[in-house]
């Protein structure tokens, strides 16, 4: 009996989990030193002809990535508002040595995408693929972006495949709303275009043409390599590529200023049929260039930068109104906006304006507490060093410096700047930057159901979803 | 390239869809390199994964709990996620509207997710962090409350989460429409974001059931990767996860799809839709059948890049279409495999359907070349070397594999499996997955009229 006991003892103790009695659950565990945030490695060089190559080596994945970085962007397409797009869209369309059907059937063999991305102040074009592939990708990849043909009838399909996006954004409540924000923000600014119907029926096979010879320079990009390679092999593959782009002279552009806002105003997007309201308080921000970025993206962070931002913690987490409601700063290089928004139920739409004006307004007015300080601080550069956990994501911070012209040390000292943020200077950039007087009030909602509430914050302007304005008597 | 719309409908469908397609690596020939890693259970049955990398000082935690909408009742549709809303609320010993907190200030982020088979939970955090994720992953798991303010309050935040991404945009109802359609009579035929009148009804004392039942170790898989010692971490595992009591053992739902004997279409008037729709879909294969394997390649063959058959023909041909998606959607239980078409202004729906049925008739007769069967390998390769390169995803993906295939080692095996595949797989699985009989289609047409917001919902809502 006795024999069987221990052996029954000794087995528990042997599967038993080891429980230490020190662990105490009512307090949150003491967490280690911090690791640095060290921006990693990278290799830099500049062609003959202009272009820089940036190189992060990595080996997690065998794979390669190559991103062309264009520093100019739609704010160029002058009177033609989609032509950038329409432009980047067909680069894959036809080559000197390809047609766009030879050109799919090669990339898609290797498994590889070829991706476009199109903001007011740059063009990117990237893909991913195999390292093994990396000479076939390479090869397309500077066919694509140094040697596009823009085939007529590849255009015309673009076009109307453009065409349809256009009215399928009508429908859509954050378009709608994006839309009208930039315009206006920005007035006559090219930052306050966008594509219309009647712009990219104008669009011709010159056109996208010569905005790519107008833009597409050398000594107007930069290419990053990123992935499972040798930065010597892979500079000596892109010299070979990149060999015959010839630099050119950027053309000169002189843009009018962005208008002022002055005063709250309303803008009613009448959506029939919405169930929700979007609503978006905005005003002019800063330019990417702003020396005190760091802070501000503090500052923003504090009010509605995630989960435990004031605007999430009051509309969702307190009231109940959204599934979300944040703020943050869109920078740009010659300008920007700051914005707030959520999207809640129609009853509340009202309500919830108010709030995220009360909560602007506090946060201009009131230094933030310390510990909410630290919080944000902490979230700060802890999903900072997250973030870089991802070579593609390093590169193209790497490509952001360029772009914008800011200092090289811009991301090494980064973590630094975010930590240091006081509280007196947080609420110095609030007075100087945020407004709750002079802000327009954006709102995508069934203006039959919200309309009469939202006179209280201003005079309410309305739109069809045309954003055309509508007489008064249209919408009650 | 830049296609805005066309891309904010497979947004929408990848947010319906969450992590459909299981995806792998481990072929020597593309130079893929072996995921290591421990897993072991505990007494209390606590599946446990670790995957030690020094590459970056971080940490992913990942907890998967096997319950989901699927075991919900037909009357508590929608009860799985709002619970999982729930369990950010606070513990015994943290705070309401503590955990947010916690994890932000520790400089770290955390999201859940419920879809039809599984809720998960994840915290990405520096590495330094690592017990706190521990805490509060065991804290959940061991000391979850529920109390009538967080209740009201997830009341709210969920209706307008089904707003926001189910009946206030275009499509946002797609999905719920299509498992209402394909998975009829089973409990796959309501997504996981469930019917906001159900949401109204459930009481704190069937969430406390609910929690009793599900949220228990025997039900859970833990999975962590990134920066620490793994003998020290499963001391620690065992410190913070080892008290927590063993649950009653775990019966799940357990059910066939019913053979589909006649094709179905239903029609879905939405004032706000704004392009002409067409979605076809049949049954498919359960996630663990080896099916699985020849049938995403032939959907990549059919929809994956510019020279897949239904993009050359609907998109670069006839230009009705100004996008097309194929995509397997594989459940434990059953699955479906569908071809989704955004048209052009102004096309008929009709003309969309004729044409997706011609090529998924030409690839019944015909099956696919060897160039295509190449392709479709490369991109499956592809997406294999590019599935893992964060720590957080290589946590998700171990787990996933190990609840769902039994198996955590196919995240360095699973590739190999679709490299064994033979070209005549695909036709094969042509024949038997894309049958006339068994079609079922949903249309999404340009409505004039206005019409009233349906209820119901989708899958994957994150928190």
């Amino acid at each position: 009996m006795k024999s069987y006991l221990t052996l029954t003892l000794l087995v528990l103790i042997a599967i038993a989990p080891v429980v230490r009695a020190d662990l105490d659950r009512s307090k949150k565990p003491e967490a280690g030193p911090a690791p640095q945030a060290s921006f990693p490695a990278y290799k830099e060089y500049t062609l003959e002809n202009g272009l820089k190559v940036f190189i992060v080596e990595s080996d997690r994945q065998p794979t390669v990535t190559l991103r062309l970085l264009v520093r100019s962007g739609s704010a160029f397409d002058g009177s033609k508002p989609g032509l950038d797009d329409l432009m980047t869209s067909l680069l894959d369309r036809g080559t000197k040595d390809r047609s766009a059907t030879e050109f799919a059937r090669q990339l898609d063999f290797v498994g590889a995408s070829l991706n476009a991305g199109v903001n007011s102040d740059a063009t990117s074009v990237s893909t991913t693929g195999l390292t093994k592939f990396g000479e076939q990708i390479l090869d397309l990849f500077s066919d694509a972006v140094l040697r596009p043909t823009f085939p007529a009838d590849e255009l015309a399909k673009e076009k109307v495949k453009a065409l349809s996006e256009l009215a399928a954004d009508k429908k859509e409540p954050s378009a709608l709303g994006a839309r009208l924000r930039k315009a206006l923000l920005f007035g006559a600014h090219p930052y306050g275009a966008s594509a219309s119907e009647e712009s990219v029926k104008s669009i011709g096979p010159a056109d996208v043409a010569a905005f790519h010879r107008a833009y597409f320079l050398p000594n107007n990009a930069t290419l990053a390599v990123v992935g499972d390679v040798k930065a010597e092999e892979v500079l000596a593959r892109v010299k070979a590529a990149f060999r015959d782009w010839k630099p050119g002279e950027l053309p000169k552009s002189d843009w009018p200023a962005f208008p002022k806002q002055s005063g709250a105003t309303v803008y009613l997007i009448d959506r029939p049929g919405s169930v929700q309201s979007n609503i978006l308080v905005a005003q002019l921000g800063v330019p990417r260039d702003n020396p005190m970025v760091p802070e501000l993206n503090v500052l923003s962070s504090a009010l509605g930068g995630g989960s435990s931002g004031r605007l999430f913690q009051n509309l969702r987490e307190q009231h109940g109104w959204t599934y979300g409601a944040y703020a943050s700063f869109g920078f740009q290089k010659t300008g920007g906006i700051f914005s707030s928004g959520a999207e809640v139920r129609n009853p509340v739409t009202d309500l919830a304006i108010a709030e995220i004006l009360k909560e602007v307004n506090r946060i201009r007015s009131e230094p933030i507490p310390e510990n909410e300080l630290a919080l944000q601080r902490d979230y700060s550069v802890g999903n900072y060093l997250l973030s870089l956990e991802s070579p593609e994501r390093t590169a193209e911070r790497v490509q952001e410096i360029d772009l914008y012209n800011l200092p090289k040390d811009f991301y090494r000292t980064y973590a630094r700047r975010l930590s240091s943020v006081t509280s007196a200077q947080a609420l110095e950039l609030a007075k100087k930057y945020l407004s709750t007087s002079d802000v327009a009030i954006i709102v995508v909602g069934d203006a039959s159901q919200i309309k009469s509430k939202l006179e209280k914050f201003g005079k309410v302007h309305v739109y069809d979803t045309d954003l055309k304005p509508m007489p008064d008597a249209v919408a009650k | 390239m830049p296609m805005p719309y066309l891309f904010s409908v497979v947004a929408i469908m990848s947010l319906l869809l969450g992590t459909a397609r299981a995806k792998t690596p481990d072929d020597p020939s593309i130079g893929l390199r072996p995921i290591e890693f421990t897993e072991y259970d505990l007494e209390n049955g606590l599946h446990v994964i670790l995957h030690e990398n020094h590459e970056a000082p971080v940490i992913a935690s990942y907890v998967l709990y096997h319950v989901g909408s699927k075991n919900e009742q037909a009357d508590r549709t929608g009860f799985a996620h709002f619970f999982e809303h729930l369990m950010f609320e606070g513990s015994e010993n943290i705070p309401r509207g503590g955990i947010d907190k916690l994890v932000s200030s520790a400089g770290g982020n955390l999201n859940a997710s419920t879809s039809f088979d599984q809720t998960d939970y994840y915290i990405n955090l520096p590495s330094n962090q690592l017990k706190l994720a521990l805490w509060i992953e065991s804290e959940r798991m061991m000391h979850g409350k529920v109390e009538k303010t967080g209740v009201e309050t997830q009341r709210e935040v969920v209706k307008e989460e089904r707003r926001r991404n189910y009946d206030n945009r275009p499509y946002g109802t797609l999905f719920e429409n299509l498992a209402a359609m394909v998975f009829k009579g089973t409990p796959y035929a309501w997504t996981p974001i469930g019917s906001l009148e159900y949401i109204d009804q459930a009481s704190i004392e069937e969430f406390r059931e609910f929690y009793k039942k599900n949220y228990v170790p025997n039900n859970a898989t833990l999975s962590i990767a990134g920066d620490f010692k793994t003998d020290e971490l499963k001391k620690l595992i065992a410190d913070y996860f080892g008290p927590i009591p063993k649950g009653d053992p775990i019966l799940r739902p357990e059910f066939s799809l019913p053979p589909q004997t006649t094709p179905e279409t239903r029609t879905v008037e939405k004032e706000n839709t704004p392009l002409p729709a067409t979605l076809h879909a049949w049954h498919a294969a359960r996630k663990a059948d080896p099916d699985r394997y020849p049938l995403d390649l032939l959907t990549n063959i059919m929809a994956v890049g510019n020279s897949s058959r239904l993009y050359r023909r609907l998109v670069d041909q006839e230009q009705v279409a100004l996008g097309v998606a194929a995509f397997p959607y594989l459940l434990e239980e059953g699955g479906v495999v569908g071809v989704l078409a955004t048209g052009n202004q102004g096309v008929a729906i009709e003309k969309l359907d004729r044409l997706i049925e011609e090529e998924i008739e030409k690839v019944r007769k015909e099956g696919v070349t060897e160039e295509e069967f190449q392709k479709a390998l490369n991109q499956q390769s592809s997406d294999a070397a590019s599935s893992y390169g964060t720590m957080g995803s290589r946590a998700r993906e171990l787990a996933a594999f190990h609840v769902f295939f039994g198996d955590a080692h196919l995240i360095n095996t699973d590739l190999a499996r679709y490299l064994a595949v033979k070209r005549e797989d695909l036709q094969r699985v042509a024949n038997k997955y894309f049958a006339p009989d068994g079609l079922n289609t949903l249309h999404y047409p340009v409505a004039a009229k206005a019409e009233q917001p349906e209820p119901a919902a989708a899958d994957n809502p994150t928190k």
